[in-house]
């Protein structure tokens, strides 16, 4: 077994939390089930990476099964990348039936045509959605394992999840390979990251629960607001107000969980407005601004603004456009808000 | 009052904690040396009763103490003085350099407030600025505490203080390209915590505050308030959201960066004796 594999697979098992290594060795299926047994999963982790290099050793481990774990890895722990979201088009409306053999040989051809060193690992999981890992080189030297690129296609959709390697200057080859392997005739970035990849999702397949078109004005059944204070005297205090925010809130975000979303950040290009007794600034060129939102889960911490009496009902557009917009990152103008589009054609 | 900027670049561009320390009593300027020996003697014996910061390899700190003339906003202000701690191990060939772990510094720019009333045998210096382990900042603070009899607290920098550091900071006129005047903000009590981070192009903050403020050279508490309430404003404009009713806690220009810890950062030494003069000030009204 080459070197630089056994040692690809000694620090892939590192990374693993101890506790998990024996179900991620299992869900690869390279060792088996008897060799499994002989680990020792109450060492310390360098004991068991060790152990684990032996065996892939005896069956003979190449670069392609070891991507294949490396792969099973970032999908338990996709939440640790950055992921952004690509949109492709079509030229026409036919549906085109989707051969998985098909994509998977254009899709290699089309990167080693550009590309000798390139590893490409494809693994499928259950939701229709293909992960490929790519591994870069140069024309002169082996592809850098630690550096991957992985993409998540849904092939029954145009939308391709990527976290790109530090290596950004692959990513119009890849794009390019995308495209040609899918059938479809263009891609482009849309303004929308993060970490949490099925909040993506969410957004981009639109499986959250969204602002309904018609509203009772009522609370919904079973759904009173609790009185802040126990005191029974305290009765209509704010109540209508409280209510009316509850009702706009529900309006606006839906009932249901948020996709979780960690910033949300806006250019601004507007024309500063005041009150012109103020005497302050009346430029005719834009006032310009960077805003960023941050937050652990910043759609549900929104949604609380208003209610904590920091926001007006309903809040601006702006923001509660987020999911249905499927971005998160934006350009303001003045009048009209223009969503300027960036298209990545390679 | 020109500080030579040599003497003052290791002012710059590093984070300072910042506390307020009351006068100290029978400090003497010609004893610097011995200050610095029995400083050191000090901490050995801390790191000998087992409050050692570096375990293992056995390593010197040098103690020294000086004096910064230059550093001093009036004739009445006292000079700065500067306490600097340097690792130098054992082990190390006689040529190799220490290496400086530590440095905090007392100073009073504009401090008449405090030294106007105060007896002979006191010396105002109510400013202290620290950098480094904490572990060595509280060594110093206790030695200067039991020495001279003074006392030593965290000064924190309140909202309002932002707000007029922002403000002064974002009219200062400067000849290189500028950094963003950043606020950041934040909301705690929410189901899920917010920061906001509030960035705008120099050159239009400035402009606004150039509209601002009446008279060159003053500031007034109005002033600031409209600023603030502008840029407020304006942010409601867009998002209907009340940044006056969140948290500031940080703000941040191309001459300095403050953050409601008490923490500072000087980028430009052109406006290093205003920013100093106000932090005096904080640190006063934290004395008084």
């Amino acid at each position: 077994m080459d070197e630089t594999v056994a040692e690809y697979i000694r620090r892939t098992v590192l990374k693993i939390p101890r506790n998990e290594i024996k179900m991620m060795l299992q869900k690869w299926g390279f060792l088996s089930e008897a060799q499994l047994q002989t680990l020792n999963f109450h060492q310390i982790k360098d004991s068991i990476s060790q152990e684990v290099v032996q065996l892939c050793e005896e069956n003979s481990a190449d670069i392609k099964q070891a991507a294949v774990l490396d792969i099973i890895y970032n999908h338990i722990y996709q939440n640790k990348r950055m992921w952004s979201v690509y949109q492709m088009k079509k030229s026409g409306e036919e549906l085109e039936y989707f051969d998985i053999t098909d994509f998977k040989k254009k899709f290699k051809g089309r990167l080693r045509s550009a590309l000798k060193n390139v590893t490409i690992t494809f693994k499928e999981y259950e939701d229709n959605a293909i992960w490929i890992r790519v591994a870069w080189g140069t024309p002169y030297k082996k592809p850098n394992q630690y550096k991957p690129s992985y993409v998540v296609y849904h092939s029954q959709t145009p939308y391709v999840f990527i976290s790109s390697s530090v290596l950004k200057s692959n990513l119009p080859l890849l794009c390019q390979a995308l495209i040609v392997a899918s059938n479809y005739h263009d891609i482009r970035e849309m303004e929308l990251r993060s970490h949490s990849l099925n909040s993506l999702k969410d957004i981009v397949f639109k499986r959250y629960s969204q602002n309904f078109q018609t509203y009772s004005p009522k609370p919904l059944q079973g759904e009173t607001i609790e009185p802040e204070s126990a005191d029974i005297r305290i009765v209509q205090e704010n109540r209508s107000e409280k209510e009316r925010i509850h009702r706009l809130n529900q309006e606006v975000f839906g009932g249901g969980p948020q996709p979780k979303l960690e910033f949300a950040q806006y250019q601004l290009e507007t024309m500063f407005k005041s009150d012109p007794n103020m005497g302050v600034l009346d430029k005719k060129e834009p006032f310009r601004c960077l805003v960023k939102f941050s937050s652990p889960h910043l759609l549900e911490s929104l949604k609380s603004l208003a209610p904590a009496g920091m926001a007006d009902a309903p809040l601006s557009p702006l923001l509660t456009c987020i999911p249905h917009k499927a971005r998160n990152y934006f350009k303001i103008r003045e009048k009209k808000s223009l969503f300027p589009e960036s298209f990545v054609s390679p | 009052e020109n500080v030579d900027p040599q003497k003052t670049a290791f002012l710059l561009r590093k984070a300072w904690t910042l506390y307020s320390v009351t006068p100290l009593y029978r400090f003497r300027r010609s004893r610097l040396r011995d200050y610095a020996r029995l400083l050191s003697a000090f901490i050995a014996a801390e790191k000998q009763k087992g409050l050692a910061v570096e375990v293992g390899v056995e390593l010197d700190i040098r103690v020294a103490v000086s004096s910064l003339a230059d550093l001093r906003g009036s004739e009445q202000d006292q000079a700065a003085v500067l306490v600097q701690l340097s690792l130098r191990s054992r082990a190390s060939s006689r040529n190799s350099e220490d290496k400086l772990v530590w440095s905090g510094w007392f100073c009073s720019v504009y401090g008449d407030d405090l030294s106007e009333n105060v007896p002979e045998d006191f010396t105002c210096l109510p400013l202290f600025l620290a950098h480094g382990a904490e572990t060595y900042t509280s060594m110093v603070g206790s030695w200067f505490q039991k020495t001279f009899d003074c006392c030593f607290r965290r000064l924190a920098i309140s909202p309002l203080n932002l707000s007029w550091m922002v403000a002064m900071w974002a009219g200062c006129k400067l000849d290189r390209a500028a950094s963003a005047v950043e606020l950041v903000f934040s909301v705690p009590r929410l189901s899920q915590p917010l920061d906001i981070s509030y960035a705008i192009h120099p050159e239009d903050a400035k402009a606004l505050w150039d509209t601002v403020q009446k008279t060159p050279g003053e500031i007034t508490q109005e002033e600031v308030d409209v600023f603030m309430d502008c840029l407020y404003a304006h942010f409601h404009r867009h998002f209907k959201i009340h940044l006056s009713a969140a948290k500031l806690v940080k703000v941040s220009t191309a001459v300095a960066s403050a953050h409601c810890d008490g923490i500072v950062k000087i980028l430009h030494s052109q406006y290093l004796p205003g920013v100093l003069m106000l932090l005096t000030e904080l640190a006063v009204s934290q004395i008084q």
